[in-house]
């Protein structure tokens, strides 16, 4: 009976390999949304969304470790499987990435890029500063900094796309 | 550690802020809608022995 076993570990190897292969989406799912709406709703048709976080910026691919992290603001970069790159304006939000390739981006605000205005984008840059350089708590200062900032993104989104 | 943690502001302040300030900063068409969304309405009722005695909107 001594032939069985080698047929066995075949048979153990090949399960195995159906178990792992099945784990391997080609795709992932996407959805992103705002309260406001919906831009794609488990979409099969995204091969690559690169997403602005609080610990760095990071791309997504079909089989992305599973990950939870949360937007600052700057552009979410959606590449679809034919070619198209859209790009979009975030405030602040979260981004979790399953183990089954499905992915989740949802902003409290997302604009396309090209629905900013730089002239009133550098409007809330220097009403920021200001409220900045007059803060007199370190509330008051930390968010005055939190505005500035997010100002600065949108100003850098319009001038250079990143 | 972030510096408006630090001085103890949390995520949801963070997001409110930011978010204040990228609805000011699209076109006017989206603009205008943008900055409804900011606003919250409420309605308070006051009620006693049955009767409606108090209302009270607030926003």
């Amino acid at each position: 009976m001594s032939f069985i076993r080698p047929l066995l570990t075949i048979k153990n190897a090949q399960s195995q390999f159906r178990l792992i292969s099945r784990s391997m989406a080609t795709e992932m799912s996407f959805t992103f949304a705002s309260p406001a709406q919906v831009i794609y709703n488990q979409a099969r048709n995204v091969k690559q969304v690169d997403v602005p976080s609080l610990s760095g910026s990071f791309g997504i691919l079909a089989n992305h470790v599973p990950t939870l992290a949360v937007l600052k603001p700057g552009i979410v970069t959606v590449t679809e499987t034919e070619g198209a790159v859209k790009k979009f304006f975030v405030s602040s939000g979260s981004v979790a990435v399953n183990a089954d390739s499905s992915v989740q981006v949802l902003a409290e605000e997302a604009f396309p890029v090209e629905q900013l205005d730089l002239k009133a984008a550098q409007e809330q840059l220097a009403e920021a500063q200001a409220s900045l350089s007059s803060a007199s708590s370190d509330v008051a200062k930390a968010e005055a900094q939190v505005a500035v900032e997010t100002a600065e993104a949108v100003v850098r989104a319009i001038q250079t796309g990143v | 550690m972030l510096y408006w943690r630090q001085a103890g502001l949390n995520y949801v302040q963070f997001s409110n802020i930011a978010s204040r300030i990228v609805r000011r900063c699209v076109q006017e068409n989206a603009k205008k809608d943008a900055i409804k969304r900011e606003e919250a309405h409420a309605r308070i009722n006051k009620w006693q022995d049955g009767k409606m005695v108090q209302t009270k909107a607030s926003n």
